[in-house]
C-alpha cells in the first residue's frame, strides 16, 4: 500500500471536511488502526476542523487549514495549523448539565472540546505568531509505531 | 444517513437512523427531526445503525429533545453502539436523555 500524503491543505469550508475524512481513512488503513482508535481519530479531527472553520474563521471561506501528520514513538500525530484569531482549548469547559437532571440545562453545542479531551490520546495547543496549532496524538499498533513520516 | 419512522402503540414515534451522524449526517436529518419534535409527544431514537456521532449530531439530538420536553413529551435513545454511547456519555447527554438497550424497556419508559 502506498503511503498517503503527510500533508493536507483545506479551505475553510465545512464541505472540505469530507476530503479530510477520506485522507484520515487512508491513513487509518495504512497504519492499521483498530476500530476504536479509528473512531476517535475521525471524531477528534471532525471536531477540531469544524471548530477552526466555524469559530476560528467564523464560517468564512478562503482561509487556509493545513494538517500535517507523522508517527513518532508509537503515536500518530495530526498538527492542525490555521491563521485564525487565538483559540484556547486549555481553558476550562463549563460542565454540560452536570449536577442537574434537567434537559434544559444541556447546551446543544459546545461539546467539541469535551469530545476532543475525552477521545484524543494527547492534545496540545500552541499559539503561533500568525495563528493557532492544535496537535492531536493517537496510539498506533506497535508494528506501525516506528517514527516515520509517510 | 437514512431516516425512517415507525408509529408504535402509545403514541410513540420510533425514528430509525442508519449511517453517520457527522456534520453532513446531522444536516440531513435536522429538518425532519425538528418537524417531529413539533408533532410527536414520545420519540424513540433508534441509534442501533448509527456508526458515528459527532458534536453536530449531538445537537441534532438535544434540540428536538428539548422541544419535545417543552411540549410535555419525552425522548429516549435506543441501542447506541459502544463508541457512540461513549460520545453520549462524554457529553453528559446520556445522563439526561435516557439510553436503553432493550426496546421494551425504552417503550415502557416513554409511556
Amino acid at each position: 500500500m502506498d503511503a498517503p500524503p503527510s500533508l493536507l491543505e483545506l479551505d475553510s469550508q465545512l464541505s472540505e471536511l469530507m476530503r479530510a475524512q477520506t485522507w484520515i481513512e487512508e491513513l487509518s488503513n495504512f497504519y492499521g488502526l483498530g476500530d476504536e482508535t479509528r473512531f476517535a481519530v475521525q471524531l477528534c479531527m471532525e471536531e477540531a476542523l469544524a471548530n477552526v472553520v466555524l469559530h476560528g474563521y467564523r464560517s468564512e471561506p478562503g482561509h487556509p487549514v493545513i494538517i500535517r501528520t507523522w508517527v513518532s514513538d508509537g503515536t500518530l500525530y495530526f498538527a492542525i495549523d490555521d491563521k485564525a484569531p487565538p483559540f484556547a482549548p486549555s481553558e476550562p469547559v463549563p460542565p454540560n448539565g452536570i449536577g442537574s437532571a434537567d434537559l434544559e440545562s444541556l447546551t446543544p453545542g459546545g461539546n467539541g472540546i469535551r469530545l476532543l479531551r475525552r477521545f484524543a490520546g494527547s492534545l496540545v495547543y500552541e499559539s503561533l505568531s500568525d495563528g493557532n496549532r492544535l496537535t492531536l496524538g493517537f496510539a498506533v499498533p506497535s508494528n506501525k509505531g516506528a517514527s516515520v513520516r509517510p | 444517513m437514512t431516516f425512517s419512522t415507525e408509529s408504535m402503540n402509545g403514541d410513540i414515534t420510533r425514528v430509525i437512523l442508519d449511517g453517520r451522524l457527522d456534520i453532513q449526517g446531522a444536516a440531513s436529518i435536522d429538518l425532519r427531526m425538528n418537524v417531529l419534535a413539533g408533532s410527536t409527544r414520545f420519540l424513540l431514537l433508534d441509534l442501533g445503525s448509527v456508526s458515528f456521532l459527532g458534536s453536530m449530531g449531538l445537537r441534532s439530538i438535544v434540540l428536538p429533545a428539548q422541544a419535545i420536553k417543552r411540549r410535555g413529551g419525552k425522548m429516549a435513545l435506543l441501542n447506541p453502539v459502544p463508541m457512540v454511547e461513549e460520545v453520549l456519555k462524554a457529553s453528559n447527554i446520556g445522563e439526561i436523555i435516557p439510553i436503553f438497550h432493550d426496546l421494551d424497556d425504552a417503550v415502557a419508559a416513554l409511556r
